[in-house]
């Protein structure tokens, strides 16, 4: 009987190759689009988990809110690590990290600059799970000046000579490392990659006992069982108890003084929710992480897409069904009960969706490398052979077979076969009211994904053009030329003599992109009012970044050294309460030898030193200049302006390989994550559409077949062709129209919660909503016109002898 | 075998009742071969189906062997009407994806019976109407009589007692019908009772009992004498 099923559904397959295609194209699509967004999503959900302790460790992160700034860090001060184990016995050991990013190690003749490097306590490979392959297995940074590298980074330096024991220079401080053991490579899933983790054994900072500057990442491995909330309740008073006694010296007020305008604590972090929930000042992060919010969207697009695709299926299956109720009436009257019948349908479901499934694997295999690069990640094809996978797909296969095959079985199978012989059976009401209801769940997801692109587009093009206070284009990072030493003067003057360079200054400070930090307290009549950014720059600093005064003058030779006046921006004058008159108005700033008196030269005017998701903070630029340069050209031709410049660096005689960065593509890079998603949304908006329309041609292909005799009926009483196609078009786009009143309120209230994450962004404005509809519209339009319009010029004899 | 007693079957239009069965009585014994004629919408097929327990009626009483068919659950109706009864149709209603041999043996398969057992029956029943050759294609291939005959074949495969035949000839032309109907004969006399609704005096001649329909009631009787 099993056997039989398969025979008749195979050759009813055979019979409608056109419908049957458009139904395994949908659903392999839908599938597959399934597939590529859950590997997605599980990978990143995987983040970490690869610790054994995963479930066990926190983060210890700081968060403050002082004067009106918040400040969450996900660094926290030196001596935490022991205080918290020492005061709670569920902590069972702790551990920290400090990032010392990639400076340049030597072994023998060669020497590199890409290692990412980290000091981390002895016990750090006791908490978190990074294998020794080689090398002292048990303690291997128990001594000084001993340092665990990665088998890459081994191969890197000694190639195959035996690691251990080996010396290793860090060239800045000329300091030795000893090779104790070496490790796997670090997960990719993993929320930090180091190369190199030295021992903090004999290193000064880890032994800093002071509470008011925070530089390590610190890690507590807790008892089994542990609810971090009861360790994270008692945070307050520990802080209080640590904190409190350092406070006077530090901030002029004392511990319960500050309490009373500020807030102050730390908090624990999962370790498995560093990577997509965290958002910690990004110098303070390790690395850039993903964002829960877009997993939720995945996840969501990844639903969709497979609903879409189960909606078609079960569409065209019923629409099909008067051509198969001649089938199910004989049937009926040779005997076959119901529950036979919808054995029969639902196997021709199950042959489907398995086929669907192949292909599914198929198109997944060939859009994996596409989607890895959209995604930037490694995912591997094999990631579909763990069991557990394969269980989900055949699950999905079982699921899908029902979801899809389930309502037209029930739906034929419950034919009168008297009626169904005769052919009387046309689609009734209800099932009609199904289908339409169906064709409007599936533009509803169309019409909304196809709206959420265009505002996510419209916003990355708002922050391109966006007027950011300074010029980002034709800008040359060179962060680098502090290497030349003494020699950047003349590397620099070589520069500006340079005809295609429009200006030139030194800084270390650039508003996007990779930049040196710097932030000081700011007094005011012995009141402490702010911490303020600094930028330490140079009397070519504002020409050459384009930004512009709106008050005073700019840092200049003629006024001598310009050591003790200060340029700062809107907001800070602002915040200093400036407003009316602020040239000649000084205030205090703290540095590490007491305070330095500052006299203000000029505002200038606010520009975007931080994402768009930021307001802007206060700042306050000294003419101390340090660091790289940064080059404006005149032209645009920026690739030729290059290669001249690497070659006057080599001219130089510099050990360094020359290094630039291009301060538009670094802008870019700030809004990565966004662009990503956006990329990625309009691509399956561009599939759920194309798949809905799948249906949508496939259900005017019934009607059409259907209304063949009328349409005949209708030609041979005059009615023109375009009247015909109205008449077949009508009712389709209908459900579109309504469609567009169910997803747009939806995604608009989505799409402007997702907009609230920028401080700057754009008003959704009604054009928006025309254009989506206008795409979703024209696009299904097409698709009906192309059929309806075959029908509406077949020659009306022709379906009027078929009867 | 069968018997109707005061059968009323109606559909409602624009709130008026109209009868497509009218008070109608009837009584069939085991070994008969009834002719059921009259014009265009008398009620001939409507009473097929209703016998044929494909239909519904809405008043009167309906014994099939002795079994109280108005009253009974739909799954014994079922079985009763799959054990018993067998269906041949004026379009013949052949699956058009199934060979002929596979349509023979869909009511088997319905019947739940083996798959060796299933064989020997299609393989007897091709045999006896000479379509042995004809066993592996597909209705499309055949002629209208050749497609009759697979319908006739599939409604016996079941060996039932009662064969309901819509039209059966109503395809086809004179000497194919005059050889279905020479079947229908020889089926009676091995014991087959059998019902045909048809236009044809000619066809309807081969019966035992001309029934005439008009209106959804019964007008005259005519029985041969034997």
């Amino acid at each position: 009987m099993i056997k039989n099923y398969f025979k008749i559904a195979w050759r009813s397959i055979l019979k409608n190759t056109g419908i049957f295609s458009l139904n395994i194209a949908g659903l392999a699509i839908g599938i597959a689009s399934c597939l590529l967004i859950t590997l997605f999503v599980v990978d990143e959900l995987s983040y970490d988990r690869f610790n054994e302790n995963a479930d066990e460790i926190v983060r210890v992160v700081f968060k403050a809110k002082v004067n009106g700034e918040e400040m969450k860090e996900a660094v926290v001060m030196a001596p935490v690590a022991e205080a918290l184990k020492s005061e709670f016995p569920e902590v069972v050991d702790a551990t920290r990290l400090t990032n010392h990013y990639n400076p340049e190690f030597s072994f023998k003749n060669t020497s590199y600059r890409d290692s990412r490097f980290a000091y981390v306590d002895p016990n750090f490979f006791e908490i978190f799970t990074l294998p020794v392959v080689k090398g002292n297995i048990n303690d291997p940074l128990k001594e000084p000046n001993s340092i665990v590298i990665t088998e890459q980074e081994a191969k890197k330096y000694f190639g195959d000579e035996d690691p251990i024991g080996k010396i290793l220079i860090l060239e800045d401080e000329n300091q030795q490392f000893k090779v104790t053991a070496v490790i796997e490579e670090v997960p990719k899933n993993s929320h930090f990659h180091f190369d190199i983790f030295a021992s903090t054994e004999g290193y000064l900072p880890a032994q800093n006992s002071s509470w008011m500057n925070s530089e390590f990442y610190t890690y507590l491995l807790l008892k089994e069982g542990t609810s971090s909330e009861n360790i994270e309740a008692k945070l307050p008073s520990i802080v209080e108890k640590y904190m409190g006694p350092q406070m006077k010296g530090e901030m002029g007020m004392t511990f319960s003084e500050f309490k009373k305008n500020n807030e102050i604590g730390l908090f624990l972090q999962p370790l498995t929710d560093i990577h997509l929930k965290s958002d910690f000042i990004a110098s303070t992060q390790l690395e850039q992480g993903g964002d829960i919010k877009y997993i939720y969207i995945f996840s969501a697009v990844a639903l969709f897409m497979l609903l879409i695709a189960c909606i078609n299926f079960t569409n065209l299956a019923t629409a099909a069904a008067s051509k198969r109720a001649k089938e199910v009436g004989i049937r009926k009257v040779l005997g076959s009960s119901k529950n036979q019948l919808i054995y029969q349908f639902l196997a021709e479901s199950f042959i489907a969706t398995t086929l669907a499934m192949l292909i599914a694997i198929v198109l997944f295999s060939l859009a994996l490398p596409v989607f890895n690069d959209l995604a930037e990640k490694e995912l591997p094809l094999n990631y579909l052979l763990q069991p557990n996978i394969l269980l989900m797909l055949v699950c999905l296969i079982i699921i899908i077979g029902f979801l899809a095959g389930g309502y037209p079985a029930f739906f034929l199978s419950s034919f009168k076969p008297i009626a169904a012989l005769k052919n009387k059976f046309s689609s009734s009401g209800e099932s009609k009211n199904i289908r339409s209801g169906l064709v409007v769940f599936q533009f509803v997801i169309s019409a909304g994904l196809i709206l959420a692109t265009l505002i996510v587009n419209q916003q990355m093009e708002y922050i391109q053009n966006k007027n950011l206070g300074y010029e980002k284009d034709q800008m040359l990072v060179l962060r680098e030329t502090y290497l030349l030493g003494n020699k950047q003067n003349a590397f620099k003057n070589k520069i500006i003599r340079d005809p295609r360079v429009e200006h030139v200054t030194q800084s270390a400070f650039v508003p996007a992109g990779p930049s040196d930090n710097s932030m000081s307290g700011v007094f005011l009549q012995q009141e402490f009012k702010r911490r303020m950014f600094v930028y330490n720059v140079d009397e070519q600093y504002l020409p050459t970044m384009g930004m512009d005064l709106v008050a005073g003058r700019n840092f200049s030779k003629e006024y001598g050294s310009d050591s003790t006046n200060v340029i700062i921006n809107e907001r800070a004058a602002e915040i200093l309460d400036f407003k009316e008159d602020p040239l000649g108005k000084s205030f205090i700033r703290d540095t590490h030898d007491g305070g330095q008196k500052l006299t203000v030269i000029g505002v200038v005017k606010d520009f975007h030193f931080k994402s768009l998701h930021q307001n802007i903070d206060p700042l306050i630029m000294l003419n101390n200049p340090y660091g790289g340069i940064i080059v404006r050209a005149k032209t645009a031709n920026m690739s030729d302006l290059i290669k001249d410049l690497n070659a006057t660096w080599i001219s130089f005689n510099v050990n360094e390989p020359f290094s630039y960065s291009i301060l538009d593509d670094s802008y870019n890079q700030t809004y990565r994550t966004e662009q990503k998603m956006g990329s990625i949304l309009s691509i399956f908006a561009f599939l759920t559409i194309f798949v809905a329309c799948l249906g949508l041609f496939g259900l005017v292909t019934y009607t059409a077949e259907q209304r063949f005799k009328e349409i005949g009926i209708r030609k041979v009483l005059g009615s023109s062709i375009p009247q015909i196609v109205a008449l077949l078009s009508k009712d389709f786009l209908k459900l579109v129209l309504i469609s567009f009143l169910i997803a747009f309120p939806i995604c608009f209230y989505l799409m402007n919660k997702w907009l609230q994450e920028f401080a700057y962004r754009i008003e959704v404005g009604w054009q928006v909503f025309v254009m989506a509809a206008l795409i979703t519209f024209v696009i299904a339009f097409l698709t009906i016109a192309y059929k309806s319009i075959k029908a509406a010029t077949a020659n009306p004899v022709d379906s009027l002898r078929t009867e | 075998m069968l018997e109707l007693n005061h059968i009323y079957k109606w559909v409602k239009a624009g709130g008026r009742r109209i009868f497509l069965l009218n008070d109608l009585s009837l009584k069939v014994e085991s070994g008969e071969f009834i002719s059921i004629m009259g014009p265009s919408g008398s009620g001939k097929s409507t009473l097929l189906n209703v016998i044929g327990m494909l239909d519904d009626f809405n008043e009167g009483e309906y014994y099939f062997l002795e079994e109280p068919v108005h009253t009974i659950k739909e799954k014994q109706r079922a079985n009763l009407y799959k054990e018993n009864i067998g269906f041949v149709f004026q379009a013949y209603h052949l699956i058009d994806e199934l060979t002929v041999y596979e349509n023979i043996e869909t009511p088997l398969l319905y019947k739940n019976v083996k798959s060796s057992e299933r064989k020997a029956l299609v393989a007897d029943i091709l045999d006896r109407f000479n379509i042995v050759g004809k066993k592996d294609l597909f209705p499309a291939q055949l002629s209208g009589g050749q497609q009759q005959l697979v319908g006739i074949a599939r409604a016996l495969i079941t060996k039932p007692k009662l064969i309901l035949a819509d039209e059966p000839t109503g395809n086809l032309n004179s000497k194919q019908g005059e050889e279905i109907m020479e079947l229908f004969k020889e089926l009676n006399e091995e014991g087959v009772t059998i019902i045909q609704a048809t236009h044809s005096e000619n066809n309807a001649e081969y019966g035992s009992r001309i029934i005439h329909l008009l209106d959804g009631s019964m007008v005259r009787e005519k029985s041969e004498t034997i």
